[in-house]
């Protein structure tokens, strides 16, 4: 059964196509990227799945069912722009967000101190939002949108604003999360993190979807010419025929082969100058998918 | 329904343990009273305090005129008589005046063919509490001098002179005859329609100003993926009344504690006491909850076109005009509480709330008028709310640059 399904769905505002015609189907247990340039259309699509804004046409499915705001009680959202109550106290915040979501006080209350333990900031419960860093009260958000425990959990750049330690702890909470069945829908521009953490992507541009399906057929579209060299020595074998662009960085070089570029010719010619640590044939990564099918000119 | 009272009870409690709160339900009223009594304490010294000088040819009138200045008051000292003076005292006591010796002259030339010629020199060109307190003593000393002349006993010819006072009653509508005092009734009038218009502004402000907070905070989206924007401001605009409901209850009460003291019992005696019936009692915060409504809807639907506090005080005078509309009209109503204007003052929905307390302060409208007021500002409390609604549910979600008009046209059509 899809958690969420959008058929054919158009936003516009004014005279701007903000969605054109976008379908995208997530399921129970998956971890969906949503990706796409400033502007492209993400939180328009997100905003239109919490039923903050109305599609102009198409149809937004949530739970196998046309939108209804009773299906938002099984929805946790963390948006783009997101904020807290800022004199409240971040216990009495966090009971308040469980109590909108259905939840009685009490069990507001201990859900959101078990939570606040496990992210590690149990601390900061009895301290006003305005106290926190940017980093906590992105934590506090976190909590505040899963607490009711939502079969689907939406998310608009989760990462931004955290530092490494507090984002790996974030993707291993996604990842509980995922493997207890919840479907989990994340737009961002760390296309590392979507390359690491998720099953599906949508890449939208201009509105429209350009690049969607599961994570491994996208690869598989895409010829492995790209290599990875580890290297010390004389980097003059970058110079080579075969190949089409090249970044090095300190002994660590990028490359991308020419159409009929041969890596074995590569890695004799680069053996014959420098000594060789790594030498591996990969996939493009995710960015060159989402840059090589953007284009130049995306800021993502 | 859940979540509109969830966001009401929020709105309450955080207003209510709040700092602001406390400090305005103390603050307000004390601020009040010490105001009160700072201009009654300088209404009774106003002009006593001038170093005065009665100079005229004829010491009778001079020193009738000065006895007219120092009755029952506190101080008499400073009013000096020069009588008989020749002329070139004149130009001396002028001189005098320069100097800051002396405040003013009242020069009382008495022509032997016509009346008394009365100037009064000083260095002030806007004292006319003073120049109507001389005015009141020149006439009465001068009748009581012109009696005097007559043959008439000095205490006679001033209980004259000094006319008397009027005696003023009130028909109510059940055919009862109750003293009355118009004084009193203005100030009661005045009194109830400031603390309507203060508590109406003040928690009007609050809604606008907590919109334009979280706003900028950028709760909103959080709070939109569950709490539908209608049920946001009907929560908003019921938890912040319910606050300003809490703070009228505690001064009502503070106010019914106060009534045993001392203090109260000569306030409420005397030409001076205010008497508030259960009729007012009640349609006090009836008329607090409307005009509240109609106001905190319209401030909403401004903050939320607006980036900034800063942005949404440049709009609050124009949206508080009908307030001070309200209090322009004052003289007007309490001149003649039936006129066409008073009436009209108090159905229009704007300045119902304060100008019917106005005339209710004079006499008590006809029951219809009560019923077609109230049905007026419950019409135009929603016509307001649709309004405001609309603006709020596309203004909370827009950031970054202020709307202009046709942007908000096109926010209502979208809705």
């Amino acid at each position: 059964m899809p958690v969420v399904e959008l058929v054919a769905v158009t936003k516009a505002y004014e005279k701007k196509l903000a969605v054109d015609r976008l379908s995208l189907t997530i399921d129970a247990g998956q971890m969906f990227g949503l990706l796409g340039p400033n502007g492209a259309g993400k939180t328009s699509s997100i905003r239109m799945m919490m039923g903050i804004t109305l599609p102009d046409s198409g149809q937004v499915n949530l739970f196998d069912k046309p939108f209804e705001r009773r299906s938002l009680d099984r929805v946790g959202y963390l948006p783009e722009e997101r904020g807290l109550y800022k004199k409240m106290k971040v216990l009495d915040q966090l009971i308040f967000f469980g109590q909108l979501r259905g939840l009685h006080a009490e069990e507001a209350r201990k859900r959101s101190v078990e939570w606040s333990k496990r992210l590690e900031i149990a601390d900061a419960l009895d301290k006003k939002t305005e106290e926190l860093s940017k980093g906590m009260q992105q934590k506090i958000q976190f909590i505040g949108s899963i607490l009711h425990d939502p079969k689907l959990i939406v998310m608009d750049e989760p990462f931004s604003g955290l530092d490494p330690v507090n984002a790996v702890l974030l993707e291993r909470t996604l990842l509980e999360l995922k493997d207890k069945g919840r479907a989990i829908l994340f737009s961002t521009h760390r296309m590392d993190q979507v390359e690491k953490l998720c099953d599906s992507i949508c890449l939208i541009n201009n509105g429209e979807a350009v690049l969607s399906g599961r994570m491994r057929e996208i690869k598989n579209r895409y010829e492995r010419n790209h290599v990875i060299v580890e290297f010390e020595g004389n980097p003059a074998f970058l110079a080579s025929d075969q190949i089409a662009e090249a970044k090095n960085f300190s002994g660590h070089a990028e490359i991308r082969l020419k159409a009929h570029g041969d890596a074995q010719k590569l890695l004799h010619e680069a053996s014959a100058v420098a000594t060789i640590y790594r030498f591996e044939l990969v996939e493009p990564s995710l960015e060159e998918i989402f840059i090589r099918t953007v284009g130049g000119g995306a800021h993502a | 329904m859940r979540n509109l009272l969830l966001v009401a009870r929020r709105e309450y409690l955080e207003q209510i343990r709040g700092r602001a709160f406390r400090l305005s339900t103390i603050g307000l009223p004390s601020l009040f009273v010490v105001i009160v009594a700072i201009a009654y304490a300088s209404s009774l010294g106003l002009g006593m305090h001038k170093r005065l000088v009665i100079a005229s040819p004829d010491p009778v009138i001079a020193n009738q005129v000065r006895n007219q200045l120092v009755i029952g008051k506190r101080r008499d000292g400073a009013v000096t008589v020069v009588a008989p003076c020749p002329p070139d005292t004149r130009a001396t006591l002028i001189n005098e005046i320069r100097a800051k010796t002396i405040d003013g002259v009242l020069w009382i030339a008495t022509p032997a063919d016509s009346r008394p010629v009365v100037t009064y020199i000083s260095n002030s060109a806007g004292d006319f509490i003073t120049a109507s307190r001389l005015n009141n003593a020149v006439n009465n000393g001068l009748v009581e001098a012109q009696l005097a002349g007559t043959g008439l006993d000095s205490a006679e010819a001033r209980d004259l002179a000094n006319g008397v006072s009027i005696q003023t009653y009130q028909v109510k509508q059940n055919g009862t005859i109750v003293k009355s005092n118009a004084e009193a009734s203005f100030w009661k009038g005045y009194v109830m329609a400031f603390l309507l218009s203060l508590t109406t502004m003040i928690y009007g402000m609050n809604v606008a100003r907590s919109i334009i907070q979280e706003k900028t905070s950028r709760i909103f989206e959080v709070m939109l993926a569950t709490v539908k924007p209608t049920e946001m401001l009907a929560g908003k605009l019921i938890g912040v009344g319910a606050v300003g409901l809490t703070q009228i209850a505690i001064w009502l009460m503070a106010a019914m504690a106060i009534v045993g003291t001392p203090f109260a019992s000569m306030m409420l005696t005397g030409q001076f006491s205010l008497h508030f019936s259960w009729f007012e009692g009640v349609l006090f915060p009836v008329y607090f909850v409307l005009g509240y409504l109609l106001y905190s809807s319209l401030f909403a639907g401004l903050a939320a076109t607006c980036e900034t506090e800063q942005e949404l005080q440049m709009y609050m005078p124009l949206a508080a005009a009908p307030t001070w509309l309200s209090f322009a009209l004052i003289i007007l109503i309490m001149n003649d509480s039936n006129s066409f204007w008073s009436v009209a003052s108090s159905l229009f929905p704007p300045t119902a709330p304060i100008c019917m307390f106005l005339r209710m302060a004079s006499e008590t409208p006809p029951a219809w008028q009560f019923v077609v007021s109230i049905a007026l500002l419950i019409v135009s409390i929603w016509a307001t709310l649709w309004f405001s609604s609309r603006l709020y549910r596309i203004g909370i979600l827009m950031y970054g640059k202020r709307a202009t008009i046709p942007e908000l046209f096109r926010w209502l059509r979208y809705s």
